[in-house]
């Protein structure tokens, strides 16, 4: 994997651009599999397009059985176990290329920000089950309909959260049944078209209600915000644009400069060093009991943020500056002490190094 | 190290490769060597059966490729070669019976999929036969080229379902023979259609109905689905062979049931038969837990 991301680097000179990234990679498979039609014509026409084309290049000679009877046969060569089995490892082989990057648009070419891991490892294994299932059922209706009764057995009852997953689920079966019945060019063709065609629409914002404003409207205020405080910079973090729906840039954008107002200027010492996260159900007693402590333990500190859960405790926030004659695990030690037990959990993360690295203390 | 490792296996794997590809003029160099060598090793074998004419052995038994593992019918060509096709995908091989050379194959444009059960050589017209009494009719194909073709429905498929089918010079017609009459009221026997050429429309159709007492013979059948029939090129009579009972039967054109005996070795599903002019019997088995197959033996008329 490491060697196809540098190849694709080096095709696409680095850019990060989906379009870019997924023609290089089509282009590097297509290089690879003309070498292998090269070397090994047979094998890739077998299973990339059998029983289309022509399959004959040439006299064959016939094995002749009266002199070499089939049952000591060479273990190489066509209709052999080997030929089969190498043919099996081609089809897995082939649908797991032709899934790689559709993983990659689905991960990357969403309008939700955020994809489920199942989904993910599901639209790669898929194929291999329906290509393996498909190669042993071929030709027999026997086999299909034992095949129906098994399935009919195992119970599917996922419900996707984006509709599209479904769409992404249908084209790793097709992928696998194109695998299966050793047609993966068609398979190929299919995922390529259904690749290219998802990130143009997803590029494009197509289907967009037009008394909606686009999404690079939308964006284009909190990003810049986001970007810098003048907002004359250009966006830096291109992944994260595109992870962000108008919303949690908005929420984003705010939580920065409250942040950046709490902290102060660039190039002064910060204000406070430490946050200190609570856990609990009861809030106001936890912070008449913790604040008076933090008055006398702490440098200085904030009230930050109180998170108010209903099932789970509840979570207060504070920012501190530590004194340097107050270690952290005595000012926990301090919180836990007289709380009765009202502090579920407490925790201090310090951005100042200890150790050469940024550390946690959970009490 | 480990880039320089993985570097190593891809440059030698690429070239223990490249020293194993073949090339077609490497290939037809070989079947040349093979050609001769085998030329003379079954006209030895032929030779031996001669002189043993009352034990039946095959003089050769040419296993088939992959793509050829559902083979189906036979016809031979006025070079002497034959022509065979898969069951299931409109492609014709050609195969030097004397020499087990597989020598071309063409197929038939676009490709189509139809359970192609025979197939007919009559002058420069080749017929391939569906089951359910299709026609294809296209003329012979360079290697690997793709051939246009003439479709005609002989509207028998509801009658029969049509296992055999060969030419017939003398009356230039096609017979067509029934492995299985769909009338269940119709008497156990021996089905066949006999179509003119050229194909006209209405079709020319005459049947032949030999009934199962006459074909069976002193054998224990219990009925007769013949899987092909070929014309003795010597008498021009009709040899006809069934996969399910394994038997043979000679008849004349009129119907008269000359031979009703077991096919001569051992097949597990024979689907072709044709006879070639200097008397040598072939027959295609379909794989069916041995592999395809064309077996020759010498054919006593």
């Amino acid at each position: 994997m490491p060697v196809l991301k540098e190849l694709i680097d080096v095709i696409t000179m680095k850019s990060d651009r989906p379009m870019r990234r997924l023609l290089a990679y089509y282009l590097i498979l297509g290089v690879v599999v003309l070498i292998l039609a090269y070397f090994f014509p047979e094998a890739i026409q077998r299973i990339s397009a059998k029983g289309l084309g022509e399959v004959s290049e040439g006299p064959t000679i016939l094995t002749d059985a009266l002199t070499s009877p089939a049952t000591s046969a060479s273990p190489f060569g066509p209709g052999t176990l080997i030929d089969l089995a190498a043919t099996t490892v081609l089809i897995m082989l082939g649908s797991l290329a032709l899934m790689l990057p559709v993983t990659w648009v689905y991960m990357s070419a969403r309008p939700i920000p955020g994809h489920n891991q199942n989904i993910v490892q599901t639209l790669i294994i898929l194929p291999l089950v329906v290509s393996g299932i498909v190669f042993i059922v071929q030709n027999s209706l026997a086999l299909a309909f034992s095949l129906a009764g098994v399935i009919g057995a195992v119970r599917f009852r996922t419900t996707l959260r984006d509709t599209r997953d479904l769409v992404y689920i249908f084209l790793s079966i097709v992928v696998g049944f194109a695998a299966g019945v050793q047609s993966l060019a068609v398979g190929a063709i299919i995922s390529m078209v259904f690749n290219f065609v998802l990130l143009i629409t997803w590029r494009y914002d197509y289907g967009r209600n037009l008394l909606t404003p686009t999404a690079s409207s939308q964006w284009a205020a909190p990003l810049q915000t986001l970007a810098s405080p003048t907002g004359d910079h250009e966006i830096p973090d291109r992944d994260l644009v595109l992870s962000l729906t108008p919303q949690n840039a908005e929420a984003l954008a705010d939580r920065f400069s409250r942040v950046e107002k709490i902290l102060g200027k660039k190039k002064k010492k910060p204000r406070f060093n430490s946050v200190l996260s609570l856990t609990t159900y009861q809030v106001p007693e936890v912070q008449a009991h913790v604040e008076p402590m933090l008055e006398k333990l702490a440098k200085r500190w904030k009230l930050d943020e109180v998170v108010t859960n209903t099932g789970k405790p509840s979570e207060i926030y504070y920012l501190i500056k530590l004194k340097k004659t107050v270690p952290r695990d005595d000012l926990l030690t301090a919180l836990h002490e007289g709380s009765n037990g009202i502090i579920d959990s407490a925790n201090i993360e310090t951005a100042n190094p200890v150790d050469g690295k940024k550390d946690g203390v959970t009490a | 190290m480990i880039r320089g490792a993985t570097l190593a296996v891809a440059v030698s794997l690429a070239l223990s490769a490249t020293a194993c590809r073949q090339t077609p003029e490497a290939k037809a160099e070989q079947a040349r060597a093979a050609e001769a060598k085998r030329t003379q090793a079954v006209a030895q074998r032929i030779a031996q059966a001669d002189a043993n004419p009352t034990k039946v052995v095959p003089l050769a038994m040419w296993l088939m490729p992959p793509e050829l593992h559902e083979i189906s019918g036979l016809a031979l060509t006025t070079r002497g070669t034959i022509l065979t096709h898969d069951d299931n995908v409109g492609r014709v091989y050609e195969i030097n019976p004397k020499t087990g050379i597989l020598l071309k194959a063409f197929s038939l444009t676009g490709n189509p999929k139809e359970d192609f059960e025979a197939i007919a050589i009559a002058g420069n017209d080749i017929y391939l036969m569906t089951s359910n009494g299709k026609l294809y009719r296209f003329a012979e194909g360079a290697d690997g080229q793709q051939v246009p073709y003439v479709r005609a429905d002989t509207h028998l498929g509801k009658e029969c379902e049509f296992e055999g089918l060969t030419y017939e010079p003398d009356s230039s017609r096609l017979v067509m023979v029934c492995k299985r009459i769909l009338d269940k009221n119709e008497a156990k026997g021996v089905l066949l259609y006999r179509i003119a050429l050229p194909l006209s429309s209405p079709m020319s159709i005459s049947p032949l109905r030999i009934p199962i007492q006459e074909v069976e013979g002193s054998n224990k059948w219990k009925n007769f689905r013949p899987s092909d029939i070929a014309i003795d090129p010597s008498t021009g009579n009709y040899v006809i062979i069934a996969s399910r009972e394994k038997g043979l039967v000679v008849m004349t054109p009129d119907g008269d049931v000359l031979r009703s005996e077991p096919l001569p070795g051992d097949h597990r599903q024979a689907e072709g038969v044709t006879i070639s002019k200097d008397s040598i019997l072939m027959v295609s088995d379909e794989a069916n837990v041995k592999p395809a197959a064309i077996t020759l033996y010498r054919w006593h008329p």
